[in-house]
């Protein structure tokens, strides 16, 4: 309980537990081997509803079809692959499928350009292999070996950042389901249950390309921007509660009216024109996705809670918009100039103080 | 009528107290022309009444003649302007045409039961405009009234699907009644659920939209009237089966009471005709309405097909593999692997929704993972294809249909043209002129006959051919069509009825009405040539007679420039048509002669109608050059050097007159050199001289440029200007070279140098080098200088 109370983000399997039980209490269907729920109690842990008395929140919003899919996928024993823009609830989704369907998130691989084959395979704790030769106590196994021994889901982070190669050592693990270890003399096989699901950016497209090997061995699900500024809305405002609960913010959670604001001018750089269409805007380098306006936001609410008052003012959001949105400095600078003297000067009264502030700020 | 008829409570079950049986059905459900079926058999009926057009019923023995293939229509419209049609689409896996189907192979009668066309239509035109009968409450009809209730009966329906659990309302229906494979179990099922739908919705319709509730009672209370009938001619009631939309099958019980006689005399009718025609694929998935619900044909046809052999579990397998072999075909290739793997998705998803087999939406989902490796545009053609495809259906000779469609397939077929006669565009390009390397005449103009017939099909607005540019610039032998057939362009030659019983006919009544409302020169010659291009001998010479009479008062010289480039044309190229230009030519000769003779009058105009007047002085010019011995090109000519030499008409235009003479060395070099002095000379606003000279640029370039003397002539101008005339000039100098191509303007700044000591190589040099800060200024200074007069 200790450990609950001081860590600084708990996995989902634990952030959300009562809800799990919840769910396991009341799910009467049958579950799958190797699964803790029936897949539609793993559909309402992820899009919500309710387990006895229980109310489920929502972990994903927005499109409750692509988790229909990624579950059904699971389902047929596949690996899933989600691709999305960055900040699309990517690796919270896949944290949250693997805590309700095995009850255990931990196992991750973060794909790096260092990754290498051991990290997916196995390495050797090498002090013991000169000292006793290839044994089984010598072996450290990789989350996916160790997922494969217990039937569980291992997630795999930015596969795409990792080199090519080495993301083909997925393939006869994802074919076969083995692991043969030579040096042993001996190959593990997955038990029932086991899968993959591992993740990739779409803005890291071409520069590990995956083979179209590995590719066939993964169902894709391409996960959108939130569709509506209403679901995007939602989602930053339910984010932003969770973790300034967990980070202990000395702030008030900030009103809907500053979310709407952040979130329009969001949409609006990214889409490269305004709301209703009828004005083209120039859109920053960097990425400025949902995710974005969530770390924007309870920075904001940092900086209230420390400095501040503890409320949100202008100043503060300015400032996390500012950051967020100006990353290579002249030419983010001069978008976001153009952004406000054009688009947010224009929109009146109750827009004023934040353009005041941002215009401040970007001097 | 005013009374409110009371009906049945949805609690009863669905066949009691009614001595014959109902088979209620969603038009274009695959299921349901699948039990339908089963249940014919399991009856025997003797009689089977079908909603439809109760006129109509003469078509249905055709409807499943030999030779017939779905989709098809029948299609009724209004036998006067303008025309207004009805549609009655069927595919193979419509219940009705399974019905009819089965009738026929059983000798059992088919019958339609629907209030007849000339009602419905005039009824349709009723509930747009004026109300068929009042609100009880007298008060008068109200069009938000009429949304609210659209708004609350899709709110019901999307709360059925949510309790579903579904995300549309098509994914439901499938699930819900589609894969019901039970035997009665979609018959109970889908009465059931729309007795309750319409329970829930009926009162609020006639109290928000009146208009519509009491068409719905006027039909049912026919159909009633219909299904008595044929109790009444003998049918053992045990014996008949009614096959209506399920919304109706409440209302058809014969304890609500029927239509009289005296009411059916009272209906609103407009005279109506039917025909049937090929209907296709893409626009069933595209109609509102009557076809709704029928996003995807092609897949529902397989659907059908893997029902009537009784495997419908294969359905994923066959619809996945046709995707892939779609793919495959545009070279995107995907293993069959994958396609097992798009089967499994399907069927998990379907389980999610404890659904007995995939529906529509899961394919496709499954489609864009496993095929599409998640991108739905990779394989987006592909699920057109496998979804919508581009089938047609066709109708044999002999079939009913207007004597101007068979007059149509019949031309198409002469010309070998049926083949085009595709959902997909094609291309064709035609070659006018004689191929002699075939022996009879008929081949050899077969292009030209083709392009007669388009021609004509353009004219009467049938949309089943457009014309494209042609490759080859203005090559008058080759026209380039794109052929796409459409239901559009069906329901358009059926409209052409009315105007004539063959294409040739139509043609030549849609271009006699163009001709008597027309009052404009340019507008009587291009109908001329339209008439050529459809061949229509007698209308040709009917607008000859047209144009004559309007040229005898015209006087625009823009106008006949326009009309004597039309005749031009077509005197030069019209044998390529095989045509007659000889009663052509007096007519070009008499507009020829008034335009040369209105040039000078037309050319006293200021410099925006300059433009216009001219390239009509150009085509005159052109006309004048290519039919010389036609027309009185002398007097053109004399003309022009009027025009050239005077100095109280648009500068431009005196210039213009004069490059063509200069062109033709119909000036010498003394005269040029006269002239050109006299039109720069001082004394002459400077704007003038270089709108003269700009006039004088618009012809041939190099015959300017071949002619030193000019440029001297030039130079010693512009060396007698003051400074503040010469800054005058060079504006408008440098707008009349404005025109020219950059290499023109450096012949002639080498031109100029050559007058003033500088080497030609020494002037290609000054030219390349880049503007000093202080030249750039003087040019902005130019840009901005003040006229004092404007």
């Amino acid at each position: 309980m200790d450990q609950k109370q001081n860590a600084l983000r708990l996995p989902a399997e634990k952030l959300y537990e009562a809800e799990l039980q919840a769910l396991k209490e009341t799910d009467k269907e049958s579950r799958p081997a190797g699964w803790q729920l029936s897949p539609k109690a793993v559909l309402t842990f992820l899009t919500g509803g309710q387990a006895g008395g229980t109310a489920i929140t929502p972990k994903y919003i927005g499109n409750k079809r692509l988790v229909e899919m990624a579950i059904a996928t699971l389902l047929t024993d596949r690996a899933l692959l989600l691709i999305g823009e960055p900040g699309t609830a990517k690796s919270w989704l896949s944290e949250n499928l693997t805590a309700a369907i095995h009850g255990d998130s931990s196992k991750v691989i973060q794909g790096t350009a260092g990754t290498s084959e051991e990290h997916i395979r196995y390495s050797w704790n090498y002090a013991m292999l000169l000292a006793q030769g290839p044994s089984d106590a010598a072996l450290i196994k990789s989350p996916v070996f160790r997922a494969m021994e217990t039937g569980g889901i291992a997630r795999f982070e930015e596969i795409s950042r990792c080199a090519s190669e080495v993301q083909d050592a997925l393939i006869s693990i994802l074919s076969e389901k083995t692991i043969s270890i030579p040096e042993l003399g001996r190959e593990v096989s997955a038990t029932r249950g086991f899968s993959v699901i591992a993740t990739a950016n779409t803005r890291d497209r071409g520069v590990n390309e995956m083979s179209a090997a590995l590719k066939r061995r993964f169902n894709i699900i391409v996960l959108p921007a939130p569709s509506d500024i209403e679901t995007e809305i939602e989602i930053v405002r339910k984010r932003v509660a969770e973790i300034s609960g967990s980070y202990e913010l000395k702030a008030a959670l900030p009103d809907d009216e500053a979310v709407r604001k952040v979130v329009t001018i969001f949409r609006e750089l990214r889409s490269g024109a305004t709301l209703d269409g009828k004005e083209k805007v120039k859109g920053p380098s960097g990425v400025i996705s949902t995710a974005e306006a969530i770390s924007l936001l309870t920075g904001s609410m940092a900086l209230a809670g420390s400095f501040g008052n503890g409320d949100i003012t202008e100043e503060d959001i300015a400032a996390g918009l500012q950051g967020a949105i100006v990353k290579d400095d002249e030419k983010d600078r001069i978008v976001w100039k153009e952004y406000l003297d054009n688009v947010m000067k224009k929109r009146g009264a109750t827009w004023r103080n934040l353009y005041h502030a941002c215009s401040e700020m970007n001097q | 009528m005013e009374k409110l008829v009371p009906r049945m409570l949805g609690d009863e079950p669905v066949t009691g107290g009614r001595p014959f049986h109902v088979f209620g059905i969603r038009h274009l459900s695959p299921a349901g022309a699948h039990h339908l079926l089963a249940f014919l058999d399991d009856i025997n009926p003797t009689a089977v009444l079908i909603e439809g057009p109760a006129d109509a019923c003469g078509l249905i023995g055709q409807l499943t003649a030999r030779g017939v293939v779905p989709p098809i229509a029948i299609l009724a419209y209004t036998d006067h302007l303008p025309v207004r049609t009805l549609l009655y689409p069927y595919a193979e896996y419509s219940p009705e045409y399974q019905a009819f189907v089965w009738a026929a192979s059983n000798g059992a009668e088919a019958r339609f039961i629907d209030l007849p066309t000339e009602v419905s239509l005039a009824l349709y035109d009723r509930r747009r405009g004026v109300p068929i009968m009042k609100r009880p409450d007298g008060g008068p009809e109200d069009p938000d009234s009429r949304g609210a209730f659209r708004a609350e009966q899709s709110r019901l329906f999307e709360d059925v699907v949510k309790l579903a659990g579904e995300s549309d309302f098509e994914s439901f229906w499938e699930r819900q009644f589609e894969h019901n494979g039970r035997k009665d179990a979609y018959r109970k099922a889908v009465a059931r659920y729309s007795e309750l739908m319409r329970s829930r919705t009926e009162a609020m319709e006639w109290e928000h939209s009146p208009e519509e509730a009491a068409y719905n009672e006027v039909r049912e209370s026919y159909m009633r009237r219909r299904i008595q009938d044929a109790i009444d001619a003998g049918h053992e009631p045990d014996r008949i089966v009614v096959v209506t939309g399920a919304h109706h099958t409440s209302a058809m019980d014969l304890r609500l009471p029927p239509i009289g006689d005296k009411e059916i005399s009272s209906l609103p009718k407009v005279s109506t005709k039917l025909t049937l025609m090929p209907y296709s694929y893409y626009k069933l998935s595209t109609r509102s309405g009557y076809g709704a619900g029928n996003q995807a044909p092609a897949y529902y046809e397989l659907l059908w097909d893997c029902m009537k052999r009784g495997d419908a579990a294969k359905l994923p397998a066959y619809y996945l593999s046709r995707i892939a072999e779609h793919l495959r075909a545009q070279g995107t290739f995907r293993s069959t692997a994958s396609v097992i793997e798009g089967v499994r998705l399907a069927e998990a998803l379907a389980a999610l929704h404890d659904g007995s087999q995939p529906t529509w939406r899961d394919l496709q989902d499954a489609a864009v993972v496993c095929l599409g490796f998640g991108e739905r545009s990779v394989i987006a053609e592909a699920l057109a294809r496998t979804d919508i495809g581009t089938a047609i259906g066709s109708l044999p000779e002999g079939v009913s249909q207007t004597p101007v469609q068979d007059d149509l397939n019949r031309e198409l077929k002469r010309l070998k043209l049926t083949k085009y006669k595709t959902a997909v565009a094609e291309t064709l390009e035609l070659d006018l002129r004689e191929n002699r390397r075939v022996q009879s005449e008929e081949a050899a103009f077969l292009d030209l006959n083709r392009s007669v017939l388009l021609h004509r099909l353009e004219l009467l607005g049938i949309g089943f051919a457009k014309r494209q540019r042609a490759g080859q610039q203005s090559a008058t032998w080759a026209e380039r069509w794109d052929l796409q057939w459409t239901p559009e362009s069906e329901i358009q030659t059926v409209e052409s009825t009315l105007k004539g019983e063959t294409v040739e006919l139509a043609a030549a009544f849609a271009l006699g009405e163009k001709l008597e409302g027309c009052a404009d020169l340019a507008e009587a010659s291009r109908l001329i040539r339209i008439a050529c291009d459809c061949s229509l001998h007698k209308l040709m010479e009917d607008a000859r007679s047209v144009l004559q009479q309007l040229a005898v008062d015209a006087g625009n010289f823009e106008q006949i420039a326009a009309a004597v480039h039309e005749l031009s044309v077509l005197a030069q190229y019209g044998s390529i048509r095989r045509l007659d230009t000889a009663p052509l030519l007096p007519l070009l000769q008499q507009l020829f002669l008034r335009g040369s003779l209105l040039l000078l009058d037309a050319s006293g105009c200021n410099d925006d109608a300059a433009a216009a007047m001219a390239s009509a002085i150009q085509i005159m010019q052109g006309t004048a050059s290519e039919h010389y011995d036609t027309v009185d090109a002398g007097l053109w000519r004399a003309k022009l050097e009027e025009l050239a030499f005077r100095d109280d008409r648009n500068a431009k235009l005196s210039g213009l007159a004069f490059a063509i003479l200069l062109e033709k060395n119909e000036i010498s070099e003394e005269q040029c050199s006269r002239e050109v002095a006299r039109r720069l000379s001082l004394g002459i606003p400077a704007d003038l001289g270089a709108g003269w000279f700009e006039g004088l640029a618009q012809r041939n370039r190099y015959a300017l440029l071949s002619r030193s003397f000019l440029w001297k002539q030039l130079d010693d101008y512009i060396a007698t200007l003051t400074p503040e005339a010469f800054q005058r000039s060079l504006v408008f100098l440098r707008r009349a070279f404005g025109a020219f191509e950059p290499r023109e303007k450096a012949a002639v700044a080498e031109m100029m140098g050559g007058f003033w000591g500088v080497s030609a190589e020494d002037a290609a040099i000054a030219l390349q080098e880049p503007l000093s800060e202080e030249e750039k200024e003087k040019l902005d200074e130019l840009n901005e200088f003040d006229f004092g007069d404007l």
